[in-house]
Formats: C-alpha cells, sequence, structure tokens
C-alpha cells in the first residue's frame, strides 16, 4: 500500500488531481462551518459584481445570494452525488459482473443481454427519463446516473472473473471444497477490482457532469444548490453577469479534471506495480 | 439578344417612368410616408389553430388578430374604452335581455363575399358559445341572435346580462369568423383554422413550420388607406435569448412579450436604433399569485394565511424578480382596471414580527432548528419570474420559520399535481386580468367548480357570502351597482384571503426605432397593426 501510494506521488498528474481533489473537498466540508444556514438565503444588494464587497467576495445573484456560499455548498451536492453514484454503478456492476462471468451458461447470457439492453440507452437519456418520472430529489438523482453507469463496471468484471477463474487458486479453492459463492466473492473479485477501480474515475467525473446537466435543465433537486442549477440561473444573464455563470463552471472544471488526473495517476500506479509482478 | 434585352430594358424604364408619375403625387396626398415595408417579429411559439374564435389566448390573437378581426378592440381615451372595429355601435336593453349592434357597412371577406349580420350571428351561436373558451362563460345565457337586416344584430339573452361585460368583453370574445366557409363543417376542424380567412387588414399568406408566418396587404380594407405595412413576417424563434441577437443583428424588428428577458432590457435599451416599449399590454395584466389550498388544516387558518402575506416583501418582488417592470397588488384587480379597481380593501404590509406574532398565536410555535410546520410549493413553471418568485418565497417563509420544500414540474405534470390531484399546499401562478372580473378573476376563488379546469380555484376554498356577490354581479346590469359588487368582492378577499395577490405585471416589447404607432391602444400586440408603419 505504501508503495502504491509512493507510485501514485512520483506521478505528476496523479499528485496534481489529488491535490485539486483535496482542495475541493476541503471546500465541500468547510463550506458549513464558513457559511452556516442555507446557501440560498437571500443575503445581500441583488447583483453585486465580484471582489466589490468583502462580505461577497464573488459576487451575488439576481436575487441576492452569495455566490461564494453556493460554490461550496454546490461541491458538496456535486462530490456527493459523484462518488454516491460511482460507488453505487461500482457495487451493482461488480456483483453482476462475478456473477456473470463465474456462474457462465445461461445465468451469463441473460445477465450479460440485459447489461447490454441498458448499455445501448445513452446514460443521460436514461437518467432524465427516470428523474423526470420520479420526480427530483437527490437520492433519485444518484439512482438515476448510476443506471447509466453499472454497465462498464459489469463487464469489465465479467472479463477479469472468465480469466481469473482459471487460475490454480481457485481450482484449489474448490477442491477445498469452499461455497462458490465464497470462491466468487472472496476469492475472484478482489483480485478482478484494480482494473474496475481505474473505471471509477470516469464515472465519476460523468456522473458530475450528469448532476449538472440535470439542474441546469431543472430537473435537480431544487431545494439544494447545485453548480448545475446556479449555472442555469446565471445563463439568462451571461450578457450583463457573466460570472455568475463562469464561477460554478470553473468549479465543474475543476472537479472532471482533478477526478480524471487523480485516476490517470492511480492507473499508471497500477500499471506499474502489474508491470513488475 | 443584345438587342432584345435592351429593349427590354428600355421599356422597363419607361414603365418605372409612367408609374412613378402616377403614384408619387397619390402619395403626396395621402400625406403618408409611412406606407409600404415589411415588418418582421419574433414569434416564440407556433399556436397549432389560428383561430381566435375558438381559442381566444394572446398567443393566437398575436398573429390571427391580424387578420380576424373583432366588433370592437380596446382604446385609450374612448369613454367606453372602445374603439368600433366591425360594430359601429352597440346598445344593451335596460332589462339587460338584448343588446343590440350595428355592424359596419361595405366590408368583404378575404375571398370578396361580403360582411354581413348572418357571419356574426352564426359565430355567436355556433363557435363562441359552444366552442370558445371565454366565450363560453360570457354567451352562456346566449339564446338567439336576431338579424332584422344586414347590419344589424339582437343579441337575445334568458337572463340578464350586464352591458359592462360585453363591453369589455367584446375585444377578446367577438372575432367573427365567415360563416359561408364554417357552415355545414365540422367547425373545430374546418381548414380555415389553419389559414385563416377575415376581414382583417392582413390577409393570411403562408406559414412554413419552424420557420415563419407570412401575412400580407389586404388590399381592399375597409379602413381607407391602412394598413400601411405590406408584409407582417413573424420569424418563430423558440430561444428567449436568440431573439435579442436577431434585434441587434436587425433580423427582426420587433419582439414582443417579454421575449427579450428583463435581465437584458437595461443592456438592450442602450443599444442604439432599439427602444424598450412598455405600452400595449395595459389590458394584458398578469398577475402574480400565491394559490393556497385550503385543504391543508394550516392553511385553513386565517391567522396563518395573514402570516403569509405579512412575510412577502412585495417591493423586493417587483424591484428584484420583476427589475421593476411591475407594481405590487393590493388585491385581486389589478390597478390598470379603473373601472373597478378597488384601493380602500385590507392591506397586509411587509412586517416579519406581525408574521411571527400571527404564527405564534395560531398555535404554531417554533420547534426544532426555528422550524414551525412544513409546505409543499409547486411554482407554475410558464415564466422565469414565477420561478424566481417561488425561490424567493421559500427565502421569505424561511424567516418566518415555515419549511418550505420546492417541487419543480413541467406544464402538463404541474397542471395535473394543482388542478386535479390537489397534491400542493401553496403554489405561484400566473393568471391574467381580462378587463372585467367576471371573466378573469372571480374564477380563483369561487366555489363549486370541478376538477380539473386549469386556472381555477381548486385549493377547496368556500366561501357562501363570496359566491353570492359573483353570483349576483354576474347577472347585475347597471354598471355602478355590478362595480360596487366587485368593490365589495375585493374588500372581502383582501379579507379573508382566499389567495394572496403579489404583483401584477404587462409585458415589453423591444422594437426599433423607425417601427411607428407601437403600443397605442391597450391591447397592442394583440390588436390588428393597420395603422403600424415604418419610417424611411
Amino acid at each position: 500500500m505504501r508503495a502504491f501510494a509512493l507510485r501514485l506521488m512520483r506521478s505528476p498528474e496523479g499528485m496534481a488531481g489529488l491535490i485539486l481533489l483535496i482542495l475541493l473537498a476541503a471546500m465541500a466540508l468547510c463550506a458549513p462551518l464558513v457559511y452556516p444556514g442555507d446557501p440560498m438565503a437571500i443575503a445581500g444588494r441583488p447583483m453585486l459584481a465580484p471582489f466589490s464587497d468583502p462580505a461577497f467576495p464573488l459576487g451575488t445573484d439576481r436575487l441576492g445570494r452569495n455566490v461564494v456560499a453556493g460554490l461550496m455548498h454546490g461541491a458538496r451536492a456535486s462530490l456527493l452525488v459523484g462518488i454516491s453514484a460511482a460507488l453505487m454503478a461500482l457495487i451493482a456492476g461488480s456483483i453482476v459482473g462475478t456473477v456473470a462471468g463465474f456462474a457462465g451458461g445461461l445465468v451469463e447470457d441473460i445477465l450479460m443481454r440485459i447489461v447490454d439492453a441498458f448499455q445501448v440507452v445513452p446514460g443521460f437519456l436514461l437518467a432524465l427519463a427516470f428523474v423526470s418520472v420520479t420526480g427530483a430529489s437527490l437520492p433519485v438523482v444518484v439512482v438515476a446516473i448510476a443506471l447509466g453507469a453499472w454497465t462498464g463496471p459489469a463487464r469489465l468484471v465479467r472479463a477479469e472473473v472468465l480469466s481469473i477463474r482459471e487460475r490454480d487458486f481457485v481450482a484449489a479453492a474448490r477442491t477445498m471444497g469452499m461455497h462458490p459463492a465464497e470462491i466468487a466473492f472472496r476469492e475472484i473479485l478482489p483480485n478482478a477490482l484494480p482494473p474496475v477501480l481505474a473505471l471509477a474515475s470516469v464515472i465519476v467525473a460523468s456522473a458530475v457532469l450528469i448532476e449538472a446537466a440535470l439542474s441546469f435543465l431543472g430537473l435537480g433537486d431544487p431545494n439544494i444548490v447545485t453548480w448545475g442549477s446556479m449555472i442555469a440561473e446565471g445563463r439568462n444573464l451571461l450578457r450583463s453577469a457573466p460570472y455568475l455563470s463562469i464561477a460554478p463552471g470553473l468549479g465543474l472544471v475543476a472537479t472532471v479534471l482533478g477526478v480524471y488526473l487523480f485516476g490517470e495517476g492511480v492507473a499508471e500506479a497500477l500499471a506499474r506495480r502489474r508491470g513488475r509482478a | 439578344m443584345f438587342g432584345y434585352s435592351l429593349s427590354r430594358r428600355t421599356l422597363m424604364r419607361g414603365t418605372a417612368l409612367v408609374a412613378g408619375g402616377l403614384v408619387l403625387p397619390r402619395l403626396a396626398l395621402a400625406d403618408d410616408a409611412l406606407r409600404g415595408g415589411r415588418l418582421v417579429v419574433a414569434a416564440d411559439s407556433e399556436p397549432r389553430s389560428l383561430n381566435p374564435a375558438i381559442v381566444a389566448s394572446n398567443g393566437v390573437f398575436f398573429i390571427a388578430s391580424k387578420i380576424v378581426e373583432p366588433l370592437a378592440e380596446a382604446a385609450f381615451g374612448s369613454e367606453s374604452g372602445l374603439a368600433p372595429r366591425l360594430a359601429t355601435s352597440w346598445e344593451g336593453a335596460e332589462d339587460g335581455l338584448s343588446v343590440t349592434f350595428k355592424l359596419r357597412e361595405g366590408v368583404t371577406w378575404h375571398d370578396g363575399k361580403p360582411f354581413t349580420a348572418d357571419d356574426v350571428a352564426f359565430s355567436a351561436l355556433n363557435v363562441w358559445k359552444p366552442l370558445q373558451n371565454l366565450g363560453r362563460v360570457v354567451f352562456a345565457n346566449l339564446e338567439t341572435v336576431d338579424t332584422p337586416d344586414a347590419h344589424t344584430a339582437v343579441f337575445r339573452f334568458s337572463r340578464p346580462m350586464p352591458i359592462q361585460l360585453i363591453r369589455n368583453a367584446m375585444p377578446v370574445v367577438t372575432s367573427v369568423l365567415p360563416k359561408h366557409l364554417y357552415e355545414g363543417t365540422d367547425i373545430s376542424a374546418n381548414p380555415a383554422n389553419h389559414a385563416p380567412v377575415g376581414t382583417g387588414p392582413f390577409r393570411f399568406a403562408e406559414h412554413k413550420p419552424g420557420e415563419y408566418y407570412r401575412l400580407v396587404r389586404n388590399e381592399s380594407y375597409w379602413g381607407g388607406d391602412q394598413p400601411k405595412l405590406d408584409e407582417v413576417v413573424y420569424r418563430v424563434l423558440p430561444d428567449r435569448a436568440a431573439a435579442a441577437s436577431a434585434l441587434e443583428a436587425e433580423e427582426i424588428q420587433l419582439a414582443a412579450f417579454s421575449q427579450v428577458p428583463l435581465v437584458d432590457l437595461d443592456r438592450i435599451s442602450k443599444v442604439p436604433g432599439l427602444k424598450v416599449v412598455t405600452e400595449g399590454y395595459e389590458a394584458l395584466t398578469y398577475q402574480l399569485v400565491v394559490e393556497i389550498n385550503h385543504r391543508n388544516p394550516i392553511l385553513a387558518k386565517l391567522a396563518v394565511r395573514q402570516a403569509i402575506a405579512h412575510a412577502i416583501d412585495k417591493r423586493f418582488v417587483v424591484d428584484t424578480v420583476f427589475l421593476g417592470y411591475a407594481a405590487s397588488s393590493t388585491g385581486p384587480v389589478p390597478k390598470n382596471a379603473p373601472e373597478f379597481y378597488n384601493p380602500q380593501v385590507t392591506a397586509h404590509d411587509f412586517d416579519i414580527d406581525r408574521a411571527n406574532a400571527l404564527l405564534d398565536e395560531a398555535g404554531y410555535p417554533r420547534g426544532e432548528g426555528g422550524k414551525r410546520f412544513s409546505l409543499r410549493l409547486l411554482p407554475a413553471p410558464f415564466f422565469s419570474e414565477t420561478r424566481q418568485f417561488g425561490d424567493y418565497l421559500r427565502q421569505a417563509l424561511a424567516a418566518v420559520g415555515i419549511d418550505v420544500q420546492i417541487v419543480n414540474n413541467d406544464t402538463p405534470a404541474h397542471l395535473k399535481a394543482v388542478y386535479t390531484d390537489h397534491a400542493f399546499d401553496l403554489t405561484v401562478g400566473s393568471p391574467v386580468f381580462r378587463g372585467d372580473p367576471a371573466i378573469s378573476t372571480t374564477i380563483l376563488v369561487q366555489s363549486g367548480i370541478p376538477d380539473g379546469v386549469p386556472f381555477s380555484n381548486q385549493g377547496g376554498y368556500a366561501n357562501a357570502e363570496l359566491d353570492a356577490i359573483i353570483e349576483e354581479a354576474s347577472e347585475t346590469v347597471d354598471p355602478e351597482a355590478r362595480t360596487a359588487l366587485y368593490n365589495d368582492f375585493q374588500t372581502m378577499v383582501t379579507e379573508e384571503l382566499p389567495l394572496i395577490n403579489v404583483a401584477e405585471w404587462g409585458f415589453t416589447s423591444v422594437v426599433r426605432d423607425n417601427v411607428v404607432n407601437v403600443g397605442n391602444n391597450p391591447r397592442w400586440v394583440v390588436s390588428n397593426w393597420a395603422d403600424t408603419g415604418l419610417a424611411r
């Protein structure tokens, strides 16, 4: 583990990503301390320009809400949705992939056709349809995004499982009389996971973007601040107050970039370990 | 070849000289430099039907009012508030059971057939009364229309009909259709609903879906040298941001109905050659209203409703949400309906302390986290202002300890949730005041309306006294007595707060400097534009 961390530190992308993510996480965690209370509360004069009032470093929006407070609280929503949607997709995908790869036969066929069925529908459209039918709230948005993202991990895990299940240690476990489920989830799955973890960064990044896009279209949870909804509100004022859209937009860029660079670093570190082994 | 083209050119030049010699003096005599030209207008939607006699809505009027005319149009400064169109005079009988219209002579339809009282009688009995959204209310008691001669129509009612209501409703509900094209057909499926034939200053020329509507000058219009324009083209621009850019690029000359968002007005008013016009919407006042579900036992208490009214800072709403392009409301009738407006009503001024005290007294002390109770708020998705006011209301009520959860829906889901399923506690609505309380604001508080009727009282509010006033006013012929009843109506609504009126606003137009006679009547955008011209 320490060796892994060292390898990660040696990759410049990985470090840059990590620092960005730590900064964003700090922003999200500090939000309720720095700006307690509702970030959507009307705090001051509407439409203050950035850097004109020390109380509102990035100005205020059309109703007089503090842009910095929105930005920091918005980071919570974005990271929360990104990470929980990715976790959900990874867990669901790993289970389906392991079962399909290990069981084989009819079970595999059925499961993989279901995966195909989900994969032909673009993830964003699936999320859009799901949210507009069930109504917008944070858990619904998480499920909606995971719904379009679990197929990638499922296919990857299955492929890994197919190769691992022929290895000697699996045969040994079988002869020891272990239960097939135990073999699948305790022996095979942990060995199949590393490449899937590299996929996680892609899923987190796309989940953050999908959440922003849903909020932009007015399908996010209207009772919390998200970057997408901030951009959507700022869009009408793009000509007169571009900072209202640019600030949350930069937040999105930083998040996606950080997650992506970090993922690159992790993948590189893993590859080096594999190469050596 | 050369010889031919030379001779043709010479011929053309000769013709032009002759034509110029004929036309120029006539123009000079008419003292009219505005004649001619094409006005290009932004249209944000494409109405499915262009028949204003069936669908009396602003979206349809915007285009169709230039083609199909009503009996009279709203006007500034005239005693009755009207300017004659297809009718030249109207008079109600003492008992209110009949109204006599004298019709304009020498008017022809766009296909050349003469316009007569039969067209009016047919439209009234076969279209306005049975099919039209508003006509159903206004003409509910219409029994027959007598036509003693070709230019007189006598409307006979089974119950007394206030002439005041007829006057106020005429510009909206009396678009006359040609009997010879509609008689014996399925009126709602008639092809003329998509290519209307009327008596108006412009004829319908073509509609290219997704691109434009084109109207051309009616050469045989009854209004003398009107219309001034040769063509009116409605360019379909569904994206609101596109309208502002198209104006700046001089692709269009007029964007009406606040197509240019309020937040852009300040910037665009400084663009040379463009101006912002707020006139021409006086009779199309929208009201920003908090509708309340009285089925919720908390909201059924008057003190709670009063507290909510006291928690709303109307001035902030006008200044911030509407950027000053609105006025705060005092009651259910807007100020620019002076005939009915009653300023002597209960006011609920912005007063957080009073709101808190009322809620404490009503038995809802602040609990954990300072919250008293929780409500669902459904802001109507029709305007960005209604949504924004929803965001504001959430904050305003949080300040007095009421937790508000906003539920956003698209239009069909919103209509179903509020007006059919009643799955709301508060909703932000934007009803239109149509010049007379009988066809606009009363429906929001009257009881006994079946479930599913949109933009009506679906909050379960029932007040027998208020219902009685509304009922009596609908049959009171004397205008003064009727106005007095509506004054009582306003007093009672502001006392009992079946709903909370917050603000009232009209739209804005952004127009190029050279377009003249813009906004010169209270329904200008949806009137016939016969005198609108382009200065050169």
